[in-house]
């Protein structure tokens, strides 16, 4: 069986004045596959995944993602391939602590022209999957940890997106929350069929995934 | 522009709001406060004139005979002639006029302040009409007189009293009030003007300084056009030469010696001045919130919200914010114009205009008109601060939200 490729990385470089963070890194992560990139602090893993989610311009190389270069692309035309494309999920949730549960998930839709009522329904139905039918209209500050990753997940599927980038989801939450996480976004590739490029530095949580990529001092070590 | 995400941010976010609120809508009241203020001591400026019907007098000065015995003008209104009232009334911009005849009058035995008055015009002391306390208003035709009543009291004057003013008798028909009329051209005695034309015609004294003929007057009472106020100052003195003395209320504003009296400039300085620290109160404080949802802005963009979508955002947040300061800046001006209503302010009556001989008890004395200063909160100022606000919030929100809206995602959504 032929997999398709959602997402090429050709030779990145990114460069903060002198310092090289990524060294002409290479990759590719076919559609539906479960990718953990593995390493130390201060490796160079979360400035890549920046750099393969569009969120930072490299210095040199190029991101083709879901078939469309996207290195050479404006600001906005970049926010508006994020929203169709792909999905974030933080290690510190990053949710918005003035919106309800249902609000947070429902953030990438509201620039778009659609009643509140389908956002809602739309959110609801996400939060139902993960269990937090009954936290709907709860703020952050009334969930728990694991309560808060599960809405910044369902908010990162909520464009159906076709890749997810997570970045440490599990490091703000202690390990039996942190395996409830894996275990959902483990649901969400094998089910759904979501790619997912996973950032941790943990190498238990990334024994779960298709595929591992080691990184040290900005290369690809395997 | 998500209105849901507005106003919670907005509802939820009660300490930042509360402070751009509050800082915006003092730099609004203070503007407000300052203009109403102004607007009040020009409106006061009025009141001298507009309670004796009129928007300027006119007098002219001149001498007074050295003997001085009989009828006599004051030094402060010398004959004004027919022929250059005729040309006064017809100035561009002249509504009407009143006209009076004032004149000191030395008896024997006595000194009189009398002046002669229209009987029927809505300018000039015929207002007094009002002020009758006992007896009745001046009659056509008949040769008789109103007495001031402290006048009246002090000499011992009742009503159906017949008084002697320069050898012609006057039956007493009215008491007057003149406390509770206007301080201009205040007398002791009020005759019809004929009677006054006729006194002053047949004076020795007077016409030797001051020729005069029946017809002329020596005060003119201009209701005007308001815009057409200052140009029309200068016209007639143009007519009456170097000598008039031209009232308007500006002149009135100046006597007041207030800040606020001292000119336009001031009033429009201030006003700049509120404005600024407005808008700089407004910019710094939402300068500090934006900076604090850094983050927040960060996860708005990686999610997929374009610059537009994020400046949009902020700069609705911004426009309510300032709307809300703007009406909390007229809520604070209407309850500090109310507390500035209860000052009084005293407005200095020249002597000029209302010549008392200095010795006679009082005469020499300043003369004030004392009153509530009027400070009300005028609609139109109301609405200007309520755009203004809006325009403060638009071009803050704007700004400061373009700035931040260049803000990288990766930069601020770093995991701790």
């Amino acid at each position: 069986m032929i997999k398709s490729i959602i997402l090429s990385g050709t030779d990145l470089s990114k460069k903060y004045g002198d310092l090289e963070v990524v060294k002409g890194v290479s990759l590719t992560i076919d559609a539906g596959e479960f990718v953990c990139l593995v390493g130390k602090s201060g490796c160079g893993k979360t400035t890549l995944l920046s750099l393969l989610s569009g969120l930072e311009k490299p210095t040199k190389g190029r991101v083709i993602l879901n078939g469309k270069e996207i290195n050479g692309a404006s600001e906005d035309v970049l926010a508006l391939f994020r929203r169709e494309n792909v999905g974030f999920i933080f290690q510190s949730f990053n949710l918005i602590p003035t919106l309800s549960a249902w609000e947070n998930v429902a953030l990438p839709l509201f620039p778009i022209k659609m009643t509140s009522e389908e956002r809602q329904r739309r959110a609801t139905e996400l939060l139902g999957k993960m269990e937090l039918g009954h936290r709907i209209e709860h703020l952050p500050s009334a969930l728990s940890g694991g309560e808060k990753q599960r809405v910044a997940i369902a908010r990162a599927l909520i464009n159906n997106p076709k890749i997810i980038f997570a970045d440490e989801p599990t490091g703000n939450l202690d390990s039996s929350t942190g395996e409830a996480i894996m275990g959902i976004l483990n649901k969400l590739h094998k089910e759904e069929g979501v790619a997912i490029l996973m950032v941790t530095h943990e190498d238990e949580l990334a024994k779960t995934a298709n595929r591992l990529i080691r990184m040290k001092d900005g290369e690809i070590m395997s | 522009m998500n209105l849901r995400y507005l106003t919670k941010e907005l509802y939820y976010q009660k300490r930042r709001t509360l402070m751009s609120i509050l800082g915006l809508s003092i730099g609004i009241a203070l503007l407000i406060v300052l203009n109403s203020l102004s607007l009040a001591y020009r409106q006061a400026a009025h009141v001298p004139l507009k309670e004796i019907g009129a928007d300027i007098t006119v007098q002219r000065s001149g001498d007074v005979p050295k003997d001085l015995a009989g009828a006599v003008f004051p030094c402060s209104a010398v004959t004004i002639r027919k022929e250059e009232v005729e040309k006064i009334q017809k100035l561009p911009g002249v509504r009407g006029i009143g006209t009076g005849l004032l004149l000191w009058v030395f008896d024997p035995n006595r000194a009189w302040i009398v002046l002669g008055i229209e009987k029927e015009n809505s300018i000039g002391p015929s207002l007094l009409r009002s002020s009758v306390t006992e007896g009745r208003f001046l009659e056509d035709g008949k040769p008789e007189a109103l007495v001031e009543l402290a006048y009246a009291r002090q000499f011992g004057i009742k009503l159906n009293d017949t008084i002697s003013v320069a050898d012609n008798k006057f039956p007493i028909v009215g008491i007057i009030d003149a406390s509770r009329a206007a301080k201009i051209a205040v007398a002791n005695v009020y005759l019809p003007l004929k009677e006054a034309e006729d006194l002053a015609a047949s004076s020795k004294g007077l016409q030797s300084v001051s020729p005069y003929a029946p017809g002329d007057v020596n005060l003119l009472f201009i209701k005007a056009d308001q815009e057409k106020i200052t140009g029309l100052a200068s016209e007639m003195k143009g007519i009456l030469g170097n000598k008039a003395t031209v009232a308007t209320p500006d002149s009135f504003l100046k006597l007041l010696g207030s800040l606020f009296a001292l000119s336009d400039k001031f009033t429009l300085a201030a006003s700049l001045i509120a404005i600024i620290v407005a808008v700089l109160i407004a910019f710094k404080t939402m300068a500090g919130n934006i900076a604090e949802r850094a983050r927040e802005i960060g996860v708005l963009k990686a999610v997929g919200w374009t610059n537009r979508n994020v400046v949009s955002q902020l700069m609705s947040e911004s426009v309510i914010q300032c709307f809300l300061a703007g009406i909390l800046g007229i809520l604070i001006a209407l309850v500090a114009s109310f507390g500035l209503s209860f000052m009084k302010v005293n407005i200095p009556i020249p002597w000029e205009m209302s010549p008392n001989p200095h010795f006679l008890p009082g005469g020499g004395d300043q003369i004030f008109k004392t009153l509530r200063l009027p400070v009300h909160v005028p609609w139109s100022l109301a609405f200007f601060a309520v755009l203004l606000s809006i325009i403060i919030g638009g071009m803050t929100g704007g700004l400061l939200g373009r700035h931040i809206s260049k803000i990288k995602p990766s930069e601020v959504l770093r995991h701790d």
